[in-house]
C-alpha cells in the first residue's frame, strides 16, 4: 500500500489517554544557514544530531539532494527532513524527465511547500533550498507549516539567533565564491559553538551556475576527540560466559550436471 | 470539565483540559559532578558549564568549593540552590570554629551536618545532588553523596548531576571492578578490589568526562578537579570540547 | 517512566571491529518494575550475517521482527539471495516512516557483514525511521544513557573479535546494572567472515 499508514494512531491515542506520553523522535537541534553569492549560492550545516540532551549522531548528513544542481539544508524532525526530501527529489526527477528541462529551484520549493502545507505542520521539517537552474542562483526556505522566504541570506534551526549574528554583521552584496563559502561556515561555527543543540563538523554545498554543485563534506572538523589517557582493552576472558554455540558459515559452490551427459561434460556453476 | 480549551498551536486536536498557569521556582543548570575516594586521597571533579536550555551562560562557573578543613563539596543541579547551600555550610563552619575554639570539623560530622541543611527544607527542596571528599579521620579517602532531601551514603564513588547515568556505569567497571573476572577462571573468580593510585584516578575522571562532553550537550568548557590529601587541598584544570 | 517504550525495559549494543561486528542485547523482559521473562531475546537474525536488535514495547518488538521475517523472506524468494545489512537497514527505514503518524514504539539497530566485501555495517534508528549511520558503535533501549557513557570510554577501533566480545560485554553489564528496567541475563553475537559465535553471558540477576 502506498502512502502513510495511521493503522496503530488510534492505539496511541489510547495509550496516550492512559498517561503514556510519546517517545521522542530524534530531532536536528541545528544550525543551518545559505547564502548567496556573485555567481551561485552556498549552503552549509552542522553534523549534530540530538534526542533530548544525549547527541545520538555525532557527524549525520544535513545536507540533502534534490536535484543535481538543488541541494538542500534541513532542521527539525530527522525523519521528516530526510523522507519529505527524498520524496520531492523523485518527484523533481520525474517532473524534469516529463518536462525535459533541467529542475528549478521554485518547482523544489514549491513541490515543498505543497506537500508541507497538506500535512498542516505536522511534518516537522524547516528547510533551507538552494540551487542554479537556467533561471540562476537561488536561496529560499520553507517552514513545517509551508510558508517560504526568498533572501540573500537565511539560517534557520536552534542556532539561527547565533548564525544570523555573523550573517547580519558580515554580509555584503556580490561576493566571491570563496567570501560566501568563509561567511557560511563562520556562521555554522557561532551556531557549533555557541547553541548547544548544535555541534561537531561543518558540511558545505557550493552551487555555482554552469557548473556542478560541490559538497564539501566535513568542510571543518574543530572537534576531534583527543587521545584517552588510558586504553580500557579487556584481559581475554574478563567476562564469565555461560553457553557458547558456534554458527559456521560455508561457502556453497553448486555444480549443475545435466541429464544424460557425462560428469566430464558437466557444466560447472559457481554460487 | 465540559470547557475545552484549544492549544495555541495549529491544531485540529481539541485539549479537554483547561490549561493550567504555575510558577516553577526551579530550573536546570546543567553540569557533571563526579567524587572518587582513593586511599589516602579523595576527588571531586566538576565540569565548569553553566547552561540554561539551549543556551550556555559561562564556560567557566567553578562548581566544586573548598569548604575549608580540608573538605571539597559540590551541590550541581539548580544553581542557585547549590550556591546557596554552598554558602550556608560554609558559614556554619565558620560558627562551628567561633563557637568550638577554632576546631576542625571532621568529615563525618560535615556529612551529618548536610543532611540537617537539606532535611531543613523537605517541603521545599534545594534541588540539587549534593557530594563531598575529604579524609576521614584515620586520613582515608571519603566521599559522601546525598538526594535532595538529605539522604546519604558513604562511598567509594559517586557521579551526580546531569551526566550521571553516562559515568557511573563506567566507575562500577573502572573502580569496583564490577563484572570483572580473573581471567582463566571460568568466570568464577571476581577481580579483587584495589585502590588505584592518585595519577590513575586523576586520567580516569579526565576520560569520563571527555567522554561524557562527546555524548551530552550540557557537559563541556571545561574540567575542574579538586584533589583531597593530607597536605591540603589541590587543584587542576583541563580543558573540555566547547561544542 | 510512563512511555510506552519503557514499560517493558530492554537493552541493545552493536560495535563494529576489525573484519567484524558484534551486536548484544539483556533477556529482560518486564511488566514496568516486575520481571516477566528472563529470556527475552532482542536480536534477531535476518540471512547468514545480517542481525536486527529491537528494544522497547515488546509487543512491537514481536510484531515488528515478524514483519521484517515476513519482509526479509519474500525478499529472499524475488532476489534469490538473502538480504544485505545496508539493504535490511533501509528496509526498516522506510517500514517504520511509514508509521509516522502513529509509530511502533521501538529503537532498532542492525549489525552486519557486507556479504560481497566482508565490511562490517552498523546503525540505529530513532522509532519513525531516521537512520543513524555510525562507525564505532549504536545503543539503544531504556539503558541508552548508561550504554552511551560506557561506550563512549571503552570502544576502541580495530578490535579484534574476542577484544570486541570482552569489550561489548563489559559495555553491556555494567549498563544494565545501572537501570532498574534491563538485566536478567545478557546474549553476544560477534559477526565474522566465516563464523557466527553466540555467547550468553552470567550476569547479575536482580
Amino acid at each position: 500500500m502506498p502512502g502513510l499508514n495511521f493503522d496503530n494512531y488510534q492505539r496511541n491515542q489510547y495509550l496516550a489517554s492512559k498517561g503514556f506520553s510519546q517517545a521522542k523522535a530524534t530531532s536536528t537541534g541545528t544550525t543551518i544557514v545559505g547564502c548567496k553569492f556573485q555567481n551561485g549560492v552556498v549552503i552549509a550545516a552542522d553534523t549534530r544530531a540530538t534526542a533530548g540532551d544525549i547527541v545520538a549522531d555525532k557527524n549525520c548528513e544535513k545536507l540533502h539532494r534534490l536535484a543535481p544542481r538543488i541541494w538542500c539544508a534541513g532542521a527539525g524532525t530527522a525523519a521528516d527532513t530526510e523522507m519529505v526530501t527524498q520524496l520531492i527529489a523523485s518527484n523533481l526527477e520525474l517532473h524534469s524527465l516529463y518536462e525535459n528541462r533541467k529542475p528549478r529551484v521554485i518547482t523544489a520549493m514549491t513541490l515543498l511547500k505543497q506537500h508541507l502545507f497538506k500535512y498542516q505542520g505536522h511534518l516537522g521539517a524547516y528547510l533551507i533550498v538552494a540551487g542554479t537552474d537556467p533561471t540562476g542562483a537561488h536561496l529560499t526556505s520553507v517552514q513545517a507549516h509551508g510558508s517560504t522566504d526568498v533572501g540573500e541570506y537565511l539560517s534557520l534551526g536552534s542556532g539561527s539567533l547565533a548564525a544570523m549574528a555573523v550573517l547580519e554583521t558580515n554580509w555584503k552584496p556580490d561576493m566571491t565564491r570563496e567570501e560566501a563559502m568563509q561567511l557560511c561556515s563562520d556562521a555554522i561555527l557561532l551556531g557549533i559553538w555557541n547553541d548547544l543543540g548544535s555541534g561537531s563538523n561543518v558540511d558545505l554545498c557550493v552551487m555555482e551556475i554552469g557548473k556542478d554543485a560541490n559538497l564539501y563534506r566535513n568542510y571543518m572538523t574543530p572537534n576531534v576527540r583527543i587521545a584517552k589517557e588510558r586504553s580500557y582493552k579487556f584481559a581475554r576472558g574478563t567476562t564469565a560466559v555461560l553457553q557458547t554455540s558456534v554458527r559456521d558459515l560455508l561457502d556453497v559452490e553448486e555444480t549443475v550436471i545435466p541429464f544424460g551427459q557425462k560428469d566430464s561434460d558437466a557444466m560447472e556453476i559457481e554460487a | 470539565m465540559s470547557r475545552t480549551t484549544v492549544a495555541s498551536e495549529y491544531s485540529a486536536e481539541i485539549q479537554s483540559t483547561p490549561i493550567e498557569h504555575r510558577f516553577n521556582p526551579y530550573s536546570d543548570n546543567g553540569g557533571t559532578v563526579l567524587g572518587i575516594a582513593g586511599k589516602d586521597f579523595a576527588v571531586l571533579a566538576g565540569d565548569t558549564r553553566h547552561v540554561t536550555g539551549y543556551n550556555i551562560n559561562s564556560r567557566y562557573e567553578p562548581r566544586v568549593f573548598d569548604v575549608g578543613d580540608n573538605i571539597v563539596m559540590t551541590a550541581n543541579g539548580f544553581a542557585a540552590d547549590g550556591k546557596a547551600l554552598i554558602d550556608r555550610f560554609k558559614n556554619q563552619i565558620k560558627w562551628y570554629k567561633f563557637n568550638n575554639g577554632g576546631k576542625k570539623l571532621e568529615m563525618q560530622s560535615a556529612a551529618r551536618y548536610i543532611q540537617q541543611l537539606l532535611y531543613g527544607k523537605r517541603f521545599f527542596p534545594y534541588y540539587v545532588s549534593t557530594l563531598i571528599a575529604g579524609l576521614d579521620e584515620e586520613g582515608r579517602g571519603a566521599v559522601y553523596s546525598y538526594d535532595p532531601v538529605g539522604s546519604y551514603e558513604r562511598e567509594q564513588c559517586r557521579a551526580g548531576g546531569a551526566a550521571a547515568s553516562l559515568i557511573m556505569p563506567f566507575l562500577d567497571n573502572q573502580v569496583n571492578f564490577k563484572n570483572q573476572f580473573i581471567p582463566g577462571t571460568d568466570g568464577k573468580e571476581k577481580r579483587p578490589f584495589e585502590y588505584l593510585s592518585l595519577q590513575e584516578v586523576i586520567e580516569l575522571v579526565k576520560d569520563a568526562f571527555n567522554s561524557a562532553a562527546e555524548r551530552h550537550i550540557h557537559v563541556g568548557d571545561g574540567l575542574e578537579i579538586l584533589i583531597v590529601t593530607k597536605d591540603g587541598v589541590r587543584t587542576e584544570y583541563s580543558p573540555l570540547k566547547r561544542d | 517512566m510512563s512511555d510506552p517504550s519503557s514499560i517493558n525495559g530492554g537493552a541493545a549494543v552493536a560495535m563494529v571491529g576489525k573484519d567484524c561486528v558484534a551486536i548484544a542485547s539483556d533477556l529482560r523482559l518486564g511488566n514496568q518494575s516486575l520481571g516477566v521473562s528472563n529470556n527475552f531475546e532482542k536480536v534477531f537474525q535476518f540471512g547468514d550475517k545480517t542481525f536486527l536488535g529491537l528494544t522497547g514495547l515488546a509487543s512491537d518488538v514481536t510484531t515488528l521482527s515478524q514483519v521484517f521475517r515476513l519482509k526479509t523472506n519474500l525478499y529472499k524468494l524475488r532476489e534469490e539471495r538473502s538480504i544485505e545489512p545496508q539493504t535490511f537497514a533501509n528496509l526498516v527505514s522506510s517500514t517504520l516512516y511509514e508509521k509516522r503518524f502513529g509509530p511502533y514504539f521501538i529503537g532498532p539497530i542492525v549489525a552486519g557483514l557486507d556479504s560481497k566485501t566482508d565490511k562490517p555495517f552498523i546503525c540505529g534508528f530513532d522509532l519513525i525511521g531516521c537512520i543513524d549511520f555510525a562507525k564505532d558503535f549504536i545503543v539503544s533501549g531504556t539503558a541508552s544513557d548508561q550504554l552511551y557513557g560506557m561506550c563512549e570510554s571503552l570502544y576502541e577501533p580495530n578490535l579484534e573479535p574476542e577484544d570486541l566480545f570482552e569489550t561489548i560485554s563489559q559495555a553491556l553489564l555494567n549498563a544494565v546494572d545501572r537501570d532498574a528496567l534491563s538485566g536478567w541475563g545478557c546474549v553476544v553475537y560477534v559477526i565474522t567472515k566465516d563464523r557466527v559465535v553466540k555467547r550468553v553471558l552470567r550476569t547479575r540477576q536482580d
